[in-house]
């Protein structure tokens, strides 16, 4: 029987073409073990995150920012961990840096990055910094798609129904400059290597 | 340079600067291929976490490491819709032009407006802060570049609605009576239309 009659419609099709045979391959690159390049991490459940946050804020009522800060940094919720306790940290994170005053941040990150461990908690801040800035900027773009529709039309004197453009972007842009000054600051304190380590750890937050 | 501008670019800069640690690396799928890791996406251990610097919700970089190359990309601002016009014919003249750049990407990654795609090519040939220069600076200069085609876009606009408005504003009230008396045939339609205020409907 010859072999061009065994093919059907379905065969002829060129869906094949975009199979990656690299990926059936079980000693491809492409299926290189990820888990194998950091220590096993500790998973954190929403309750515990929950408390931590409770205890955080706390500290903070208390007038203990820096204690609040060092708190948060010493326990990060990594990534095995369910979306909602990584959110949920994420938001006590940002609680605490929103509190600390302008002046206040530079002696208070020397004095994190004096103390023992201290190198290790501005990294984890650093992450959250960067967590931070993509959090905020994708939730609010997917809220709102850019699509020509949702736009606000030109102010040029034709139209006239000029809403005040950029009116929501006010609060996630005030809450951008927070994350941007102590990105800023953490960089003078811990230098370029800790946004180098954030980039090779593989302990994603 | 406003208030919220610096700290953006200076976090921008911070972490090119860190981001662009860049070494030659083969690819482990083709033999005798060298391919820029973040594109080909053939090793996962060698890409490295992803990092997005936001100035708001509209502004943003998104760096992505990897071992032999990494990808800038950048959303400049679109305040309305003449804006997101005016960046997409921009940033369209730039792409075609992609060859004469070196480190410009063909094609901007979904959701940002123009894209960069350093290799460890670029890095032994150019110099890396000047690399890096090269992008604050393209920052800096595409938000004025856009204003300021706007504002030119305003004004030629302008103008033209002036000059194309001219002939009929210039026309004298008398002349317009006596046009309306005429019998062409759109002054009859007029007339037909507004009988009421024969005399001055030409006039603006």
């Amino acid at each position: 029987m010859s072999v061009i009659r065994e093919h059907t419609q379905a065969t002829l099709s060129d869906a094949w073409r975009t199979i990656n045979i690299d990926a059936l391959q079980e000693d491809s690159s492409v299926n290189f073990d990820t888990s194998t390049l950091h220590p096993p991490l500790p998973e954190a459940s929403e309750p515990e995150v929950r408390q931590l946050a409770g205890q955080v804020r706390q500290l903070l009522r208390g007038g203990d920012a820096e204690g609040a800060l060092r708190g948060c940094l010493e326990s990060p919720v990594y990534s095995n961990s369910s979306e909602l306790a990584r959110d949920a940290h994420l938001q006590t994170v940002i609680e605490v840096l929103q509190s600390i005053k302008a002046s206040d941040m530079t002696p208070m990150l020397q004095r994190i990055y004096a103390s023992p461990g201290g190198s290790e908690c501005l990294d984890v801040l650093m992450k959250y910094l960067y967590k931070g800035m993509a959090a905020t900027s994708t939730a609010s773009g997917s809220s709102a798609p850019r699509t020509p529709t949702r736009m606000t039309p030109q102010q040029t004197g034709f139209s006239q129904i000029g809403a005040r453009p950029g009116a929501p972007t006010e609060s996630t842009g005030a809450a951008m400059s927070v994350l941007l000054s102590w990105h800023e600051k953490v960089v003078e304190v811990a230098g370029l290597g800790c946004i180098g380590r954030v980039m090779t750890d593989w302990r994603r937050v | 340079m406003s208030q919220s501008l610096r700290p953006y670019l200076q976090a921008v800069r911070s972490s090119l600067t860190a981001a662009l640690c860049l070494s030659n690396f083969a690819s482990q799928t083709a033999e005798r291929h060298n391919v820029p890791e973040v594109e080909a996406r053939t090793s996962p251990e060698v890409l490295l976490t992803p990092l997005t610097i936001a100035r708001n919700e509209n502004e943003r970089v998104l760096i992505e490491p990897s071992i032999n190359s990494i990808r800038i990309s950048i959303k400049i601002k679109q305040a309305d819709e003449i804006e997101h016009i005016l960046v997409h014919k921009f940033t369209r003249f730039l792409t075609q032009r992609a060859e004469s750049f070196f480190i410009l990407r063909r094609k901007p990654i979904k959701g940002y407006d123009i894209s960069f795609l350093i290799t460890n090519f670029h890095t032994e040939e150019m110099l890396k802060h000047k690399l890096v220069d090269f992008i604050i600076q393209f920052m800096e200069e595409v938000d004025k570049e856009i204003s300021e085609m706007k504002l030119f876009l305003n004004a030629r606009a302008r103008f033209v609605a002036e000059s194309f408005l001219t002939p009929v504003r210039l026309c004298p009230r008398y002349s317009a009576y006596r046009i309306s008396r005429s019998d062409s045939p759109l002054v009859r339609l007029s007339q037909a239309g507004y009988s009421g205020r024969q005399g001055n409907h030409i006039c603006i």
